[in-house]
């Protein structure tokens, strides 16, 4: 039996009635990266907020070095040697970097702060996720991907031996996961223990030694890395094999165009960019973060106005001074940030997905709730999402299924054309599929579909032809059928 | 999982036992036990308190900070707050008299004139606040003053009275036996109540005060809908301000002086969120029928006035640490 560093034994959570964990045993050893994985709502993130003291497990403990150990709030895991890089980007916009990076940890004695050994400090575990990041400006002018490397920092900042990321890599590009990758194999070279969490399978082969899988929150098995593949792992996590499906897009003469932009320019976003879509077309944007890929999307949508350019739907040049201009027109945006841009946290799940059409529903009574819920259920069993009852919070879905509450949402609305940004962030594979899926049959009934993305392969599976960006510029447009992930990137790079 | 049971459909339970649960989960359902409670207590403490005029009283009492406090429970709903409903109520009062007395117009006519009135001056905080994004608490501190300033300037510190006979009626009158402001009160009551419920308009304030950026990406025209929310507190705290001087037969510039807070701790212990997006109607209304229930339950127990503001106090914390325990 070898050592662990650290373990759970037996641990459930529950939440009310909901089961989020069912009996789970789980450990790491020192000098080991342990990787998790699970669809959403496996239970992952509960148990991770169980390592990092965030949570309190219903029944069993935790073990640090076999002795028994609780933890109350984060600060007892943090001092037991346990911090975590959360997958919500979780920093102090108006302080510096390396205010954040030591944030609650900072060096000094009763009478303040000693700032400069603070900032050696922060300056130290900055260096080692990623050197470029200037640790004096405040955090909020940072980048996506550079706030989430700060996050990581923060969790290294603590010395914990123990590390635990989740999703680290949601948000980085390839140059910057890298990085990250050569910190954790360093971590571990040194004894560090890390608990990996991530959709990316690819990552999770190359990085981990042993892989634990959950599924509906009970463990399910181990895999062994060096033996497994990624449709083994798939089928673990799913209880049952993935269908295959055809490879691309029957590239067929599409109809009459729907959405013409031409020229559109907004300083620092994007410049001069041109595109058309056409009726049951899915043309995918690919680009970096900060390519200004999500500020296209937003500004076709009105809710920023272009400098220069034009924006025809239909045939017909629009002005949209409002987002509400847009729907009017028949086209749709789907944000890229879930909880801050696209639920309604306080709301139930049917009025989530009916906020959009509620003109649909409206009597000389005011509103037929009953008529808007019959609607739900329907797109409930159709998309499929899995819930409770349409009348509980959208907060009690997981991310994946919230997802599709939103897609539904413009489902319902029988818009024409949909700009769906990053649709399949943080979705595990399964549902990943299943929404590609259900887009892909959208278009072939005359839907035309954009579909920003980050990930190259995604956009290559889903698109028939693909924009790719770069730096605010459009660097050109693709037919999917002949172009490859390297393709994309020496575009994006020309 | 398997296919039939991701995409089922639970029921909830029905009946007696399905009734008594959406009770518990209602958000009133503890402002309701606990006004309920003091009502009992205090009708065995104090026979006196269940006389149909001291029941009028109360009500009465009740309907002017509780008209405010409805206007208040909107803005709070969609994540703002102002700060000027108790003195826009004393500047409408003012406006009003001078409308009877110095223009000469009709009675009957005024009450509404006033409302438009009490629109008007709300909607200014509607400007900057929806439309030119300024926090709300700033900019109606502001209005708080112009507007208390405002009044004095028009009346330099004198009462504006006799308003006349038949204008008393709105104050001291009755329908079917109920106080007229007390019926004004309710139904303005249940015209919100039906508009938060079932209203697209109400719906969309719900969904503003839980994320506005997402309302606005909706289609959600957010401004729009946060200007006349304040519109509207501004013509419910009018209404409370005109009410009180037919009540008074004297529009005095003192009226609504110490009705923001009571309006703010209606709302708050009906179970509104200073957060935005979660609150009822039923449960301000309630909050003000508790705390003028309160200072008549001081009253009749003859315990000293000066108690009434600690109780108060008392009372709100209670009320947020019930809602803390629920919650968890």
């Amino acid at each position: 039996m070898e050592q662990l560093d650290f373990e759970a034994r037996g641990v459930s959570k529950r939440f009310g009635v909901v089961t989020a964990l069912n009996d789970v045993s789980i450990g790491i050893a020192a000098g080991e990266v342990h990787a998790v994985i699970g669809e959403n709502g496996a239970g992952k993130s509960t148990l991770m907020n169980l390592f990092c003291g965030r949570l309190k497990p219903t029944e069993g403990s935790l073990y640090r070095h076999q002795a028994p150990v609780t933890f109350e709030t984060p600060m007892d895991a943090q001092r037991a040697g346990i911090a975590i890089a959360p997958q919500e980007v979780n920093l102090v916009p108006r302080l510096s970097v390396a205010e954040n990076v030591v944030l609650g940890a900072q060096s000094g004695g009763s009478f303040g702060i000693d700032w400069k050994a603070t900032r050696a400090r922060a300056l130290e575990s900055l260096a080692q996720i990623d050197d470029t990041i200037d640790p004096d400006v405040p955090v909020f002018t940072l980048s996506k991907a550079q706030q989430q490397l700060v996050q990581i920092a923060r969790a290294v900042a603590t010395d914990a031996r123990i590390l635990i990321f989740d999703e680290p890599t949601a948000a980085l590009t390839q140059r910057e996961a890298d990085r990250l990758f050569a910190f954790i194999r360093r971590f571990r070279e040194e004894g560090g223990a890390v608990f990996y969490i991530s959709h990316r399978l690819d990552e999770i082969l190359d990085l981990s030694d042993r892989i634990s899988v959950l599924r509906d929150g009970t463990f399910v098995g181990e895999l062994d890395p060096t033996t497994t593949d990624k449709d083994a792992m798939v089928r673990a996590m799913a209880g049952r094999a993935v269908a295959e499906r055809s490879a691309t897009r029957a590239t067929t003469e599409r109809g009459d165009v729907v959405l013409k932009v031409d020229g559109l320019t907004r300083t620092g976003e994007f410049r001069n960019v041109s595109f058309s879509l056409r009726r049951g077309e899915i043309l995918g944007i690919a680009g970096l973060v900060g390519s200004g890929r999500t500020e296209v999307g937003r500004c076709v949508f009105g809710v920023t106005r272009p400098e220069a350019g034009t924006i025809e739907i239909f045939g017909k040049a629009r002005q949209l001074h409002h987002p509400a201009d847009a729907i009017t027109a028949g086209l749709v945006y789907l944000p890229e940030e879930r909880k801050q841009d696209g639920i309604f946290p306080l709301l139930s799940i049917s009025e989530n997905m009916g906020i959009a059409t509620m003109e649909k529903w409206r009597g000389v009574f005011g509103m037929r709730f009953s008529d808007m819920v019959r609607e739900v259920e329907t797109y409930i069993r159709r998309i499929p999402i899995k819930v409770g009852d349409p009348s509980d919070p959208i907060t009690s879905l997981s991310g994946g299924n919230q997802q599709k509450v939103i897609l539904a949402r413009w489902l319902m609305k029988e818009s024409r054309i949909l700009i769906l940004d990053e649709p399949t962030r943080g979705i595990d594979v399964n549902a990943k599929l299943e929404i590609q899926d259900l887009l892909r049959g959208l278009a072939d009934e005359g839907l035309s579909i954009v579909y920003i993305s980050s990930e190259l392969q995604e956009v290559l599976d889903v698109s028939d032809r693909i924009l790719v960006m770069h730096e605010g510029l459009v660097k050109g447009i693709e037919p999917a059928a002949s172009a490859t992930q390297e393709s994309l990137l020496a575009l994006a790079m020309s | 999982m398997s296919e039939a049971a991701v995409s089922s459909v639970r029921r909830k339970p029905q009946g007696l036992a399905g009734a008594l649960a959406k009770f518990r989960q209602w958000d009133a359902s503890g402002i309701f036990v606990a006004l309920i409670v003091l009502c009992l207590v205090l009708a065995v403490a104090a026979p006196a308190f269940l006389s149909q005029y001291n029941l009028s009283v109360v009500a009465r009492q009740a309907s002017f900070v509780g008209l405010v406090a409805l206007g208040q429970t909107l803005v709070l709903l969609i994540g703002g707050i102002d700060l000027s409903l108790g003195a826009a109520a004393g500047l409408s009062a003012i406006v009003g008299g001078l409308m009877l007395t110095s223009v000469g117009i009709h009675p009957y006519l005024v009450v509404p004139l006033t409302a438009c009135f009490g629109f008007l001056l709300g909607t200014i905080n509607g400007f900057f606040t929806a439309r030119l994004r300024l926090n709300p608490f700033i900019v109606t501190l502001a209005s708080w003053e112009i507007f208390a300033g405002a009044t004095l300037v028009i009346t330099k510190g004198y009462p504006i009275r006799p308003l006349g006979d038949a204008f008393q009626w709105f104050g001291r009158g009755e329908i079917f036996g109920i106080p007229v402001p007390v019926v004004i009160f309710l139904a303005a009551g249940l015209i919100l109540s039906y508009v938060l419920a079932r209203t697209r308009f109400g719906r969309n304030i719900y969904a503003i005060g839980g994320n506005r950026d997402a309302a606005n990406l909706v289609g959600i025209r957010v401004w729009r809908i946060e200007f006349i929310v304040f519109g509207l507190a501004g013509m419910l705290a009018s209404l409370a301000g005109i009410l009180y001087a037919a009540r008074m037969n004297s529009a005095q510039p003192s009226v609504g002086e110490g009705w923001l807070m009571g309006a703010i701790t209606a709302a708050i212990i009906g179970g509104t969120s200073l957060r935005g997006g979660q609150g009822t109607i039923i449960g301000t209304i309630f909050g003000a029928l508790l705390m003028a229930v309160l200072a008549n339950g001081i009253v009749l127990l003859n315990v000293s006035g000066y108690w009434e503001r600690v109780i108060v106090g008392l009372v709100v914390l209670i009320a947020i640490l019930v809602d803390l325990f629920r919650r968890r």
